[in-house]
């Protein structure tokens, strides 16, 4: 403890005099791990949540049918854990039955019954509610109930994901609480500030800003959670949050983030780093065509030669360096870390001379003022990125000064979030700095993203041979030719450039040593807390 | 550092210093200029203001690097002071020193204007109230009233949210528009009790129109509580705007502000302490003079046997 | 006479507030930006964005939205914040308490500090000591609120680990706490962010308080205490500050903005969850609702505070009140 005796000490001394008065729990069910985060959620209802603050907690509340293990497998349903559903069975290669743990109780003592998840089901692909998961459904042609504890998905077409997208996207809600709430409704609704679920954990207390409270339940029926209290500690940003740990405030946050934040985690007594394998990559992504006009081409990110010299100026492994240290990759592509098509796909190399050359030959040329123009138009762009992120923040500004040497002008537009999200729609802008938070597999990521008609599909970039192999590589069955097929999409993305990749980070978390059975799963890195413990002997006085 | 710039920060240390004892030769003639002197901080603040104004003004010169070169963002990100970089440079390596004086520009610059778009307000407004009296002195002292009834960070605040990259111009409007209301009290006041006095009654009998007797006759005799007030205010300015950068919503990289420089050296505060130890207390100096000017300039005009 | 003073002092301040909701609700709706938030990777239907600016009447005409407003405040309704999943005066009551905890201490800091200081300065005029802490004041009083507030985080949380960097108490040990541990808890976590925000004000009123004691020690009756021989500390702590208390009430009063204005910027650096904190989230969020009952509360303090200085400085000096109708 930090609490030493200072001049100052105005809180000290009734703080000694408070601890050594507190807490009585005692044993091997004892135990409160305090989790920081930026992420405020304003909604717990799981299908309208809308960040990862939201859905850790979650993780803890509710249940799933059945959870990846820890390799994350998305092809078939090896390595998959029972929660919800005891067991399931393929009927025909598109009918897939899963069987409820009849043991499984909401919190108000309801049982879970397979309605329940004919309820989840329709509410997650309803459009009013408007799912993250919606489009990630669409494959599904039914979910119906053949008892209360059997429900059967029916399937339109056979393929590799398919139970991954049964289980996955979805937790199940009770249809008993919120039948009667108009669906219009549900991202203000009251359940969504006091949820009642039917996971390990139950909801407490929830101060939007400041903190949330959830206690085990002691008749969870896959076992008792060893640990009693969750907490979350909702602060402004990542430099309060990794404070936080620094002076032991907390006891895990799931990002550290730069260099700096991981070095000062390492050197905080009663620390451990536990890195895990990196979900997420940061890119720009180059709007093909006119900003607000998509029936122009983007006068300068319309041309690939132009787009091609535009990412050769980059040094990405440098900026990558200088923002995350040694804990990030480039990447070969819009892929994280942890996708198993991470593989050394040919990208663009880092040649600023060719890049100059390259945009010399395309009519930029350079006037006296230091930047290329052509026909008496300036090579100027705008990048738009969300203001609340440092890492985007550094990598404007390296960007910036980086394009500026071959005599391009890039202005920096930091936006809020909601702003970016209208001027994407809207195709109102000419680069996006972005982070992806991906799902386990490509097969959503990058269809979602990158092929024509796509739901987020903002750079406009039509490729038919490219959304031909993708296509091909989320519907073939093999592993090993899926990877195959990915690799020549891949390439031919990289080729053409309409977005430039730029960082993959390690994901490193730090979480209070004296936890005991510590496991991080990649796609959610908080979802085993259930399982973790704190040694009788360990505990200290926030875990009495 | 090199050569040039060394010799031109030693010139600019010698300049500041000569003017201000340029000042103190023409002063001396003068009761409240020897007042004025006798006034050590003020003295102090005065080179100090100089300074950052000349460094400011000749940057390109005093300046040992272009303020938003990255010369090594991998090998030289974060390095603490040394004689290469007296300051340090800041995690895009760029020198800090060099920043601090282009950053003069901007945060000088902002508080200046802002502050004399703030005084032209002010005074007009006060003037006007002050003169007219009746009703329109009612209208504009409870828009005053309205005005000085909501904490001014706030007043930015909102009107930030109109901009997503506030342009510098409207900043400094912005800064000014928020900031007159104390200043017109103070006019309309002195208006209303100099309205009554003979010299005045004598303009408007030989038939001076009120915007004459305004500017000529009222204005003059009211000057020195505004030029302390406007002193006074340009290190205020000064501090809000610093405060808008830190919070994200005043000055947008690549220029440099003081403010912006202490906000980028957060992240790394507990790793390289210097990036916004530095740019935060010349913030402070830069402030502190302006109100050590403004206290001996008030002491001076308005001598009282206590203060002297 | 009194009565009637107070009450149109009342009406005044009671119309100021009102001038300021209205103002803020006008300007705030014609900004760009929805307040809905949904992420960059999950676009919202324009039909749900159009079915929820029609369910929360923000399809409606300026001018109706207003009479709504208006209405619904009457009734002690001040609409629903969608950036924070709760109703307005729901966050407004979360919030509050914390900023008014931080700048009451920041405030008893700021008078009690800024007064012992200016008794020294004043009774060491133009000696070392005066010279010496004048300057630091001057200095003090200059510095920028979040700075000072960064130095002390990096000096006493990151460096020496004697307080936390923030927040209001420990998360997951409070709730635990018997009642003087929890109170502990909440000082340990106050100390930093009150001593930033305190410090820079005590400078400010040293300062003012020097100033006012010098005068007063100028004065007849102070003269006349010292010529039958009264001892200088006598003087000072007796004849000369019970004069210059008078102004330190209006002071107090008056000083409100600048608390609210520090405490949005220190309420960033500590991540304390006031309403400053609060304000700049409403404003990046465009939550109109949010944004219009904080700036009413905001003016609602500041008036209040200059409403309550005036009134103690009219009952402890009746010539005001006479002046002042």
């Amino acid at each position: 403890m930090n609490f030493r005796v200072s001049l100052l000490a105005i809180g000290a001394l009734p703080l000694a005099l408070g601890c050594s008065s507190s807490g009585s729990c005692k044993g091997d069910y004892c135990g409160t791990v305090v989790f920081v985060t930026a992420n405020n959620p304003k909604t717990l209802l799981p299908p309208v949540i809308d960040n990862t603050g939201a859905r850790d907690i979650d993780e803890q509340l509710f249940l799933r049918l059945a959870d990846p293990g820890m390799t994350t497998n998305t092809i078939g349903d090896s390595g998959w854990v029972p929660r919800l559903a005891t067991r399931w069975e393929w009927d025909d290669p598109k009918t897939l039955v899963f069987h409820l743990d009849p043991r499984a109780r909401w919190h108000d003592g309801v049982p879970v019954t397979a309605n329940d998840v004919a309820f989840s089901f329709d509410a997650y692909r309803d459009p009013v509610v408007n799912s993250a998961a919606r489009n990630s459904l669409t494959k599904i042609a039914s979910v119906t109930v053949r008892d209360s504890v059997t429900a059967v998905f029916r399937f339109k077409e056979q393929y590799p994901t398919a139970f991954y997208d049964a289980v996955y996207q979805m937790w199940v809600i009770p249809q008993h609480l919120l039948a009667q709430v108009p669906r219009t409704d549900w991202l203000t609704a009251a359940y969504g500030m006091h949820p009642i679920g039917d996971g390990p954990y139950r909801f407490v207390s929830m101060v939007p800003g400041q903190t949330l409270e959830l206690v085990a339940d002691s008749t969870f029926f896959q076992g008792r959670p060893h640990l009693r209290r969750l907490v979350w500690k909702f602060v402004t940003g990542s430099t309060v949050a990794v404070n936080d740990i620094a002076t032991g405030q907390a006891d895990a946050i799931d990002f550290l983030g730069s260099p700096a934040n991981i070095d000062l985690a390492r050197k905080t007594p009663g620390m451990s780093l536990v890195p895990y394998p990196g979900s997420n990559y940061m890119y720009l992504e180059l709007n093909t065509r006119a900003n607000g006009d998509s029936s122009e081409p983007h006068p300068v990110f319309g041309d690939r030669e132009v787009r091609r010299a535009l990412t050769m100026a980059l040094d990405r492994q440098a900026m990558s360096t200088n923002v995350f240290g040694s804990y990030s990759k480039v990447p070969p592509g819009p892929i994280p870390q942890w996708w198993p098509i991470w593989d050394s796909v040919r990208t663009l190399p880092f040649d600023s001379a060719g890049a100059a050359r390259l945009l010399a030959s395309r009519g930029w040329r350079l006037s006296a003022d230091g930047f290329r123009s052509k026909d008496s138009v300036r090579l100027s762009f705008e990048v738009i990125f969300t203001s609340t992120s440092g890492a985007r923040q550094a990598y404007a500004r390296l960007m910036q000064a980086q394009w500026k040497s071959v005599g391009v002008d890039m202005q920096i537009q930091p936006l809020d979030q909601n702003l970016i999200q209208d001027r994407l729609s809207s195709g109102k802008f000419d680069a996006v700095l972005q982070g992806f938070n991906s799902d386990p597999t490509p097969a959503s990521g990058i269809v979602q993203h990158w092929t024509r008609g796509a739901p987020d599909h903002y750079s406009h970039w039509v490729n038919d041979d490219f959304d031909r192999l993708v296509t091909q590589a989320t519907s073939v069955a093999s592993a090993k030719q899926s990877k195959l097929y990915w690799r020549a999409a891949l390439n031919i993305i990289n080729a053409d450039a309409p977005g430039i990749w730029l960082a993959a980070p390690d994901n490193v978390a730090a979480v209070a040593s004296r936890i005991a059975d510590v496991r991080l799963r990649p796609d959610s890195y908080w979802a085993l807390a259930w399982t973790w413990r704190i040694p009788a002997d360990r505990l200290i006085d926030r875990d009495r | 550092m090199t050569t040039r710039p060394t010799i031109a920060l030693v010139g600019a240390l010698i300049l500041a210093m000569g003017v201000v004892e340029l000042l103190r030769l023409r002063a001396r003639r003068s009761g409240s200029g020897r007042r004025f002197f006798a006034h050590r901080p003020a003295v102090w603040g005065v080179r100090i203001l100089l300074f950052f104004t000349v460094a400011a003004l000749l940057a390109p010169l005093v300046a040992p690097y272009d303020p938003a070169a990255q010369p090594g963002i991998v090998t030289l990100q974060n390095t603490p002071p040394s004689w290469a970089h007296p300051l340090g440079t800041d995690a895009y390596s760029s020198d800090i020193w060099s920043r601090l004086v282009y950053g003069g520009r901007v945060s000088l610059g902002v508080g200046l204007l802002a502050t004399l778009v703030a005084m032209t307000v002010g005074v007009t407004i006060g003037a006007v109230a002050g003169y007219a009296r009746g009703w329109i002195d009612s209208l504009l002292m409870r828009l005053v009233d309205v005005g000085l009834a909501v904490p001014r960070i706030f007043m930015l605040l909102f009107a930030v949210a109109y901009w997503n990259r506030i342009p510098l111009s409207i900043l400094v409007l912005l800064l000014g528009l928020t900031g007159w209301f104390t200043t017109s009290r103070l006019v309309r006041a002195e208006t209303l009790s100099l309205r009554g006095r003979p010299f005045v009654d004598a303009a408007r009998a030989i038939g001076a129109s009120p915007t004459r007797v305004l500017i000529r006759h009222l204005l003059p005799s009211a000057l020195a509580p505004i030029i302390v007030s406007a002193v006074l205010s340009v290190g205020n300015v000064m501090l809000l705007e610093a405060g808008l950068s830190f919070l994200g919503f005043g000055v947008q990289p690549p220029t440099p502000s003081w403010g912006t420089m202490v906000a980028d050296g957060q992240a790394q505060l507990a790793l390289a302490p210097w990036t916004s130890f530095f740019p935060g207390l010349t913030i402070a100096l830069v402030v502190m003079s302006w109100n050590a000017v403004g206290d001996a300039l008030r002491d001076a005009f308005d001598p009282r046997p206590e203060h002297a | 006479m009194g009565g009637v003073w107070l009450i149109r002092r009342i009406a005044a301040a009671a119309a100021i507030v009102f001038a300021v909701v209205s103002i803020t609700f006008v300007a705030i709706h014609l900004a760009p930006g929805s307040p809905f938030l949904p992420p960059p990777d999950r676009p919202l239907d324009t039909a749900v964005v159009a079915r929820l600016n029609r369910q929360f009447g923000l399809d409606q005409p300026i001018r109706v939205q207003y009479v709504r407003y208006l209405k619904n405040l009457a009734h002690g309704n001040l609409g629903y914040a969608f950036s924070r999943g709760q109703t307005v005066r729901a966050a407004l009551a979360t919030t509050i308490p914390d900023t008014l905890l931080l700048a009451g201490t920041a405030l008893s800091l700021d008078l009690g500090l800024g007064l012992i200081l200016g008794v020294v300065l004043a009774a060491r005029a133009r000696r070392a000591t005066d010279v010496i802490l004048s300057n630091l004041t001057l200095f003090i009083y200059s510095v920028p609120a979040f700075w000072l507030g960064l130095v002390l985080v990096f000096v006493f949380a990151d460096w020496l680990h004697w307080f936390p960097g923030g927040f209001t108490n420990t998360p997951g040990l409070y709730e635990n706490l018997p009642f003087f541990g929890q109170l502990g808890d909440r000082l340990h976590h106050l100390a930093l962010p009150a001593l930033t925000l305190g410090l820079v004000g005590a400078a400010g009123t040293a300062r003012y308080q020097r100033a006012a004691l010098l005068e007063t020690l100028g004065r007849e009756f102070v003269r006349t205490a010292r010529a039958k021989g009264v001892r200088e500390r006598r003087v000072i702590l007796v004849h000369a500050l019970r004069n210059s208390l008078l102004p330190l009430i209006t002071l107090a009063g008056l000083s409100l903005p600048f608390l609210l204005t520090g405490s949005v910027l220190i309420e960033s650096v500590f991540s304390w969850p006031g309403m400053g904190r609060m304000a700049t989230d409403a404003v990046l969020a465009r939550d109109h609702a949010l944004v219009s009952g904080i700036a009413m509360v905001a003016s609602a303090m500041v008036v209040t505070g200059s409403l309550v200085a005036d009134v103690l400085y009219a009952a402890a000096d009746p010539r005001i009140r006479e002046r002042a109708t």
